[in-house]
């Protein structure tokens, strides 16, 4: 093992056509699956629509004017309330997940993990009827208050339960990136902090959330957008009374068929999640740097 | 502190049972209301066999999701070797570009095939609902096979070509054998993918061709039955088999990365 496989040398060397034939299909699909698509609705969004919502075609911006309506704003302004605090709990009890797997020892990890995995694979409609058992009328939570003495009937319409059932369907997948980068974290780095008096505090907030950062980034981009367009838990879970972003897209597309106004809302959503995507990567290249000048800075000042 | 975080980590693990837990527990409770514990019976299970569009929408899930996973496998293998094992310029741009449905929310992915199939006159159904499910599992099945075509060591195959094996052979008897539980595992991710999706169906499925989920959701509407909660222990149990089937090493790879 002592020469230098030039890393497969003769194979890379063969400017072949090959390689780009094999990546034919996938730039197929996602050209004519994806991209055309998003570029129709981007156009559509700024067509003109007939009172009762087809497409005109021409070019007007009446569609994200309409947007500002109290009552689609208000459904944009709750729903963003809404992902926001989603996407900030799941991140924090995400980070405290994953640091408890990450300091398991290495025979209990991947345990934990399928525990986790469990419930993330389960269908969805699965996971989130299974609150209805969980918080409606009969079921073990009023079961459980009634012997205290408490009166309920029933949690099932409510905000709490859509809210639960939001954590618990998004809240898996802040835990895998949040684990993947905690798991990369040096462990004797946590004895090194406490040796030289950090508390627990310190510790987190100096050694490990900086180091975890990028598996907070893809945290909050994985919970935050998505949980807008969010339409199943609104109407089973909370009755259809509060409605998200993906309800009003669903209801514009296929109830009111007014598509140049779900359209103009999709590329909200759409653009939302490309900033999301563009601010965490700013925010990991800055950090990034950081980390880098602060290694660079404790080279130098242990020579 | 640190015990505080501990306890609530242990919380969570609770938090992420208790649904699953009363779910099973309800679907054999024999009762016709859920208020009322009768006694243990698998009656509802045996209704579930009973239930004639229930059964129509899973065939229709399995038809889109073997079609789909194959489709979404076969060409997430193509694109992983390409970029792995080939000298391809703008690699990282043919990544990115693959990896798109990842980013872009399913809603607005959702909304757009349905432009775009309405607009050309494509009527929805299967073929509609296939497309939609290869777009959302294609990027998976890709990156399962790049993570574990890159894992391999480059010295195997130079060995079977040092040994005169032609490529096509190499590839045959070589890469293929070490590649199978990956290509396994793409498949199976991909079709549970599939099989649970909700978003794109509701825009890409047409009349007559519901799919589970779907079906599921509208008879949710009008209120819970027993019958779905022994649906959802079947699930359930599924899932674990597709756990068991893609193995708990390679799973962990794939959702948290290479060891470190």
């Amino acid at each position: 093992m002592t020469t230098p496989t030039a890393p497969s040398g003769r194979r890379r060397s063969i400017p072949n056509l090959t390689g780009y034939v094999m990546l034919l299909p996938a730039v197929a699909v996602i050209v004519l699956l994806v991209i055309v698509p998003l570029t129709v609705i981007a156009r559509d969004s700024f067509a003109i629509s007939d009172p009762l919502g087809g497409n005109l075609g021409g070019f007007t911006f009446d569609n994200y004017g309409k947007l500002f309506d109290p009552v689609y704003a208000k459904t944009l302004g709750y729903s963003l309330g809404m992902a926001a605090l989603n996407a900030a709990v799941c991140t924090v009890v995400g980070y405290i997940v994953a640091y408890y797997i990450a300091n398991r020892p290495a025979k209990t990890q991947p345990v934990l993990l399928v525990l986790v995995i469990i419930p993330f694979l389960t269908d969805f409609l699965v996971r989130t009827f299974a609150w209805i058992t969980l918080l409606g009328s009969g079921g073990p939570f009023i079961t459980l208050l009634k012997l205290f003495g408490v009166e309920a009937t029933s949690f099932v319409p409510s905000q709490a339960a859509v809210t639960l059932s939001l954590l618990y369907a998004f809240l898996p997948v802040a835990i895998f990136p949040i684990y993947a980068s905690m798991r990369a974290i040096d462990p004797s780095l946590r004895e090194a902090a406490a040796d030289l008096g950090a508390g627990w505090w310190q510790t987190h907030a100096r050694v490990f959330v900086p180091l975890s950062a990028p598996g907070l980034a893809s945290s909050v981009m994985l919970t935050f957008v998505p949980t807008l367009g969010v339409f199943v838990i609104p109407v089973l879970l909370g009755g259809g009374k509060d409605p998200l972003v993906g309800n009003l897209i669903v209801t514009l597309f296929t109830e009111f068929r007014n598509e140049p106004l779900g359209a103009a809302l999709s590329m909200v959503v759409l653009v939302l999640m490309l900033a999301s995507v563009a601010g965490a990567g700013l925010l990991l290249r800055a950090a990034g740097r950081r980390n880098a000048r602060a290694a660079r800075n404790g080279k130098e000042g242990t020579a | 502190m640190e015990r505080v975080t501990s306890w609530i980590a242990r919380l969570v693990f609770v938090f992420l049972y208790l649904p699953i837990a009363a779910l099973i527990v309800y679907s054999f409770n024999s009762s016709e209301v859920s208020y009322r514990f009768d006694g243990l019976s698998f009656r509802w299970y045996a209704e579930l066999f009973r239930d004639q569009m229930l059964l129509e929408s899973l065939r229709t899930s399995a038809i889109v999701g073997v079609i789909a996973a194959l489709l979404a496998t076969v060409i997430g293998f193509l694109t992983a070797f390409g970029l792995v094992r080939f000298r391809v310029k703008g690699r990282g741009f043919f990544l990115g570009a693959i990896l798109i449905p990842l980013i872009v929310p399913e809603i607005v992915l959702g909304v757009a095939l349905l432009t775009v199939f309405s607009t050309v006159g494509v009527p929805t159904g299967l073929f509609t609902l296939v497309l939609g499910h290869v777009v959302i599992t294609l990027p998976l099945a890709t990156l399962v096979l790049m993570g574990a075509m890159s894992s391999l060591d480059p010295s195997l195959s130079e060995a079977a070509t040092d040994l005169g094996a032609s490529p096509w052979m190499t590839f045959r008897r070589v890469l293929f054998p070490l590649l199978r539980p990956s290509i396994l595992a793409a498949f199976m991710l991909s079709f549970t993918t599939s099989f649970s999706n909700i978003v794109i169906s509701t825009f890409t499925s047409g009349v007559g061709t519901t799919t589970l989920p779907l079906r599921i959701y509208s008879s949710l509407k009008t209120g819970l039955t027993p019958e779905l909660n022994a649906l959802g222990t079947i699930l359930v149990v599924l899932t674990l088999g597709v756990i068991l089937i893609v193995g708990v090493s390679q799973m962990r790879r794939i959702l948290a990365g290479p060891r470190p």
